[in-house]
């Protein structure tokens, strides 16, 4: 009898377990998936969705090349393609341009490396258009997500990396970590 | 566990064949439960948690340090009183307001009085004027922080001043120096507005009282300063950043009685003769010179300015004139004010589109009381007004948010029941974060087959938020091909918020500020809801250069007239407007050498520009600069106050002596009728927060030197700051719990099997 509850808690343990790797499953995946639509779009120079059914599609990719971070950034900031990817915010411009470039992208996932890269990195960003642009991380501060003090259409050309603060935490939070870029220029 | 021990050793599992299956279900029920219980605890995350226990309202008296009115439970028997008395004439499309304040001060000090109030949002404020004793001084309008310059300037020689300015488009502050003991000062503001005419009925409202805004608590912490930019976001990334200008003193209805008394007469001269004249929520007294004419009175004289007034009349014949059309002269220009109501037509030949309608109600605190019951009345209407070949949500918010159904279901009656009786049982109480549920309502999932219905989203609340800058950004962001229909309830509801809100989602905003209208209302609301009348509207002049107001002409729904302001090189020719009713074109062309003389229509046309200009600069069609630039430039050429402008009167002649000290009094203001002031300010013993050590001389301390007064403030533009996504998974979560459980049950095992080998 016992031997059935145990069998039980362990069934729902391997749930439960298997939902949260499935998240991160998912997330590794649909990064290779991205990878590849993403050198289709630079090559084609039409947005390519990554699988026939999705809402979104890569717009940019993030490289760290100290801590060989790399991502590919999705249009959007909806729940759903942040399941895959990190998402470009909403009325923020690209790369490049004037203003606050905003990347936003779960803690857990995709954006883990922030809490490893030190001021004075530098952050490749490449535009679906094939253009690279370099970074230098000059600081970080952590705001609550309705405060986040950026204001998108300000002078100077700057890029924030924004996840969900703290990184150890376990449950979602108003807090949010952001880190703060300058553009060097454009990499040949 | 006690069935498990009497299970004999020997013979564990023949016996309870038919009980492991019972035990199976009942465990695994447990285990679910475990688990979910589990989940609940953990969701509630410490950061949220921990800001709750501090009060989610921040008032006067909390941000600004220098300027503290400290309440005592005797009232405000000392402090300054003030009266109001408002006379508005309407002439043909236009009501010219002159609102009278009165300010007097029974204390042995000389006063500062600073006085924050509602006025309509399409009101274009243009007089200032003080009377003091028999010298009347008028005032001049300046660029906002150079008119706060001679207001100090004057303040600190002792000469009285006054200064308005705006805080929101429909918030003004008046604030007057000097007012010596037991002086009395009078300040007369006037402004124009334009009529509104909805159907045959046209009407104008008069706001009395700010209601509270629920401004979001902001959380600024700091790990690392940039290097350049030092304290990086500390201030700006306040989403009220104004939140002391726009929070005044409110009273407690159950311990002081109410303050401010109002008089209000209107001298109405429609243009046409009159049919019946119905003030909605005060009793009036109705004389009739002539048949053009009526003079209403407040029926029981003045009183407590708690609730908005609002007046309605239709004519006499049983249609109302369906074209309208004013101009007036000023300076070398024309401008032209047009009014007309498209001709109805049957829709019965054509099948309406099949809509998808969205509703949204707010639950927070700010709507306890009388606001809740009509939110819910109004809902609950809306919900029987559905037809079978409608979908729907329900989408309820306070500082949370639930989505009934995951997608939009079909209007039949067993999800309509289900979305009444979720319905019924809200509660009003917490906070007010309405950019969620606004992004919620706008998700709009066009993909899944439905992109054929209408889409319309009905969004129930007083408004009651400082941040409305993030809801329009929100808006604009998401609004896609749904239509907004904002319903604004309660007494007080936040106009600018909701006129904003309708027009950036291209719908309409609908008061509902009684039980007894919200029948009526929101009858109105569906037939416009079920009908779009007009669309693809555009106006041509035929012989001269026209600027236009609105510029994009939005759809019209039944009974709305478009309304058109213009300003032309010279009067001639004619106007001709153009749109689709249904899926026939409709034409009308008005020769101008009709119209007829107008006043104020310039300002009222000045009025839209400078709104349409704050609307570009939400939608990023113009960089804030440009928009600010064109703001000024209308502002300063048409006298009107704005955010960047305000009206400065100065008394030549110096009246305190010197060496006395000027003190500040804020004039507290009612809470709106219907308001429960428990559930807004949380408990009442908590209230007034006033810091201890200055209790001791409550008597002195209720006013406060000037020199000690705020700092002036800077010109403050509307927040543009980005709002960030969630970006946690509970992915960790699940993984731990889920391990935990592996662990335990394997204890369990081996529990199982020491028991089991044991003799």
């Amino acid at each position: 009898m016992r031997r059935g509850i145990a069998l039980l808690l362990a069934l729902a343990g391997l749930v439960l377990f298997g939902q949260g790797g499935y998240i991160h499953a998912k997330a590794l995946l649909a990064q290779v998936l991205l990878e590849r639509a993403f050198t289709e779009t630079i090559a084609t120079g039409r947005a390519t969705k990554p699988w026939s059914w999705a809402d979104t599609w890569p717009v940019a990719r993030i490289e760290v090349k100290r801590i060989h971070a790399r991502t590919i950034v999705l249009a959007g900031s909806s729940g759903q393609a942040l399941a895959f990817g990190p998402g470009h915010v909403e009325n923020t411009p690209e790369a490049g341009e004037r203003g606050v470039t905003v990347y936003s992208a779960h803690r857990d996932t995709h954006f883990r490396f922030l809490q490893d890269i030190v001021i004075g990195d530098e952050i490749d960003v490449t535009r679906s258009d094939g253009k690279t642009f370099r970074y230098r991380a000059d600081s970080t501060s952590v705001v609550r997500f309705d405060a986040s003090g950026i204001d998108a259409l300000g002078d100077g050309h700057e890029l924030v990396l924004s996840t969900c603060w703290p990184f150890e935490a376990l449950t979602p939070g108003p807090d949010r970590y952001l880190l703060h870029a300058t553009l060097i220029g454009p990499v040949p | 566990m006690t069935i498990c021990g009497e299970i004999q050793p020997d013979r564990p599992w023949r016996l309870s064949r038919k009980m492991r299956v019972i035990l199976f279900f009942a465990f695994e029920g447990a285990a679910a439960l475990l688990i979910g219980f589990a989940a609940l605890f953990l969701s509630f995350e410490p950061g949220w948690s921990a800001e709750r226990a501090q009060p989610a309202f921040l008032k006067a008296s909390d941000a600004r340090s220098g300027s503290l009115l400290l309440k005592t439970e005797d009232g405000y028997a000392d402090a300054s009183r003030l009266g109001i008395d408002v006379d508005l004439a309407v002439s043909g499309p236009t009501v010219r307001a002159r609102v009278t304040q009165i300010f007097r001060n029974p204390t042995q000090n000389w006063v500062e009085a600073v006085y924050v109030y509602p006025l309509p949002s399409g009101g274009a404020v243009d007089t200032l004027k003080m009377v003091v004793g028999d010298r009347v001084i008028v005032g001049d309008i300046k660029e906002r922080q150079q008119a706060r310059l001679i207001y100090e300037q004057a303040a600190r020689n002792g000469q009285k001043a006054a200064l308005t300015e705006q805080e929101r488009p429909n918030i003004f502050t008046n604030s007057v120096a000097n007012i010596g003991p037991g002086e009395t000062v009078l300040v007369q503001i006037e402004y124009q507005e334009p009529v509104q005419q909805n159907g045959h009925e046209f009407s104008l409202r008069l706001p009395m009282v700010v209601g509270p805004r629920y401004n979001p608590a902001p959380v600024v912490q700091s790990v690392d300063f940039r290097p350049d930019g030092g304290g990086w976001g500390a201030i700006k990334s306040d989403p009220v950043p104004d939140r002391d200008r726009i929070s005044p003193q409110v009273l407690d209805p159950a311990t002081n009685a109410p303050v401010n008394p109002t008089s209000i007469t209107v001298r109405l001269q429609a243009g046409f003769a009159l049919g019946e004249v119905k003030s909605h929520h005060h009793a009036i007294k109705t004389e009739s010179p002539d048949g053009n004419t009526r003079i209403i009175k407040l029926a029981e004289g003045p009183v407590p300015a708690d609730r908005d007034f609002e007046l309605t009349w239709k004519p006499a014949a049983e249609k109302a004139p369906s074209v309208g059309l004013f101009r007036e002269h000023v300076g070398d220009s024309d401008y032209l004010l047009a009014f007309v109501t498209p001709p109805s037509v049957e829709q019965s030949e054509k099948k309406p589109l099949p809509r998808e309608v969205i509703f949204v109600i707010d639950n927070s605190g700010s709507m306890g009381g009388v606001s809740i019951i009509q939110a819910k009345a109004s809902l609950i209407y809306a919900l029987g007004r559905l037809q079978p070949g409608d979908r729907f949500n329900v989408i309820r918010f306070d500082h949370t948010m639930d989505v009934l159904f995951p997608t939009s279901v079909p209007a039949d009656r067993e999800h309509v029941g289900q979305a009444t009786s979720f319905v019924g049982a809200l509660q009003a109480n917490g906070g007010t974060e309405m950019v969620p549920a606004m992004r919620a309502a706008l998700s709009d999932n066009a993909n899944l087959g439905d992109a054929n219905y209408v889409r319309q989203v009905v969004f129930l609340t007083d408004g009651a938020i400082g941040n409305e800058q993030q809801l329009f950004e929100t808006i604009n962001a998401l609004r896609g091909r749904s239509r907004i229909f904002m319903v604004g309830i309660g007494s007080a509801p936040n106009t600018h918020l909701m006129t904003r809100a309708a027009e950036l989602g291209r719908g309409t905003f609908t008061h509902i500020g009684s039980v007894e209208q919200v029948e009526e209302r929101m009858r109105g609301l569906f037939a416009k809801l079920e009908n779009p009348v007009v669309t693809n509207l555009t106006a041509k002049f035929s012989d001269t250069a026209a600027d236009i107001t609105p510029s994009a002409i939005p759809d019209l729904y039944r009974d709305e007239p478009l309304i058109l302001a213009a300003r032309l090189d010279k009067l001639s020719g004619s106007v001709e407007i153009k749109g689709r009713i249904g899926d026939r074109p409709w034409v009308v062309t008005l020769p101008l050498a009709n119209s007829a003389e107008g006043k104020g229509l310039s300002k009222l046309w000045a009025r839209r520009k400078i709104a349409d200009a704050e609307v570009a600069r939400t939608t990023r069609q113009a960089t804030p600069d440009e928009a600010d630039k064109t703001i000024l430039a209308l502002a300063l050429e048409h006298q009107l106050v704005t955010r960047l402008t305000s009206l400065v009167a100065v008394d030549k002649t110096p009246s305190r002596p010197e060496g006395e000290p000027l003190k500040v009094t804020e004039l507290p203001i009612n809470l709106p009728a219907g308001w429960d002031f428990e559930k807004v300010f949380g408990e009442r013993q908590r209230l007034p927060v006033t810091p201890t050590e200055r209790r001791a001389d409550a008597g002195e301390a209720k006013v406060q030197v000037a020199a000690l007064k705020r700092p002036v403030p800077a010109v403050t533009a509307a927040p543009s700051t980005v709002q960030l996504p969630k970006t946690a998974t509970d992915a960790e979560l699940r993984m731990i719990l889920g391990v935990i459980l592996i662990i335990f049950s394997c204890g369990l095992f081996a529990f199982n099997r020491r028991q089991a080998l044991l003799p």
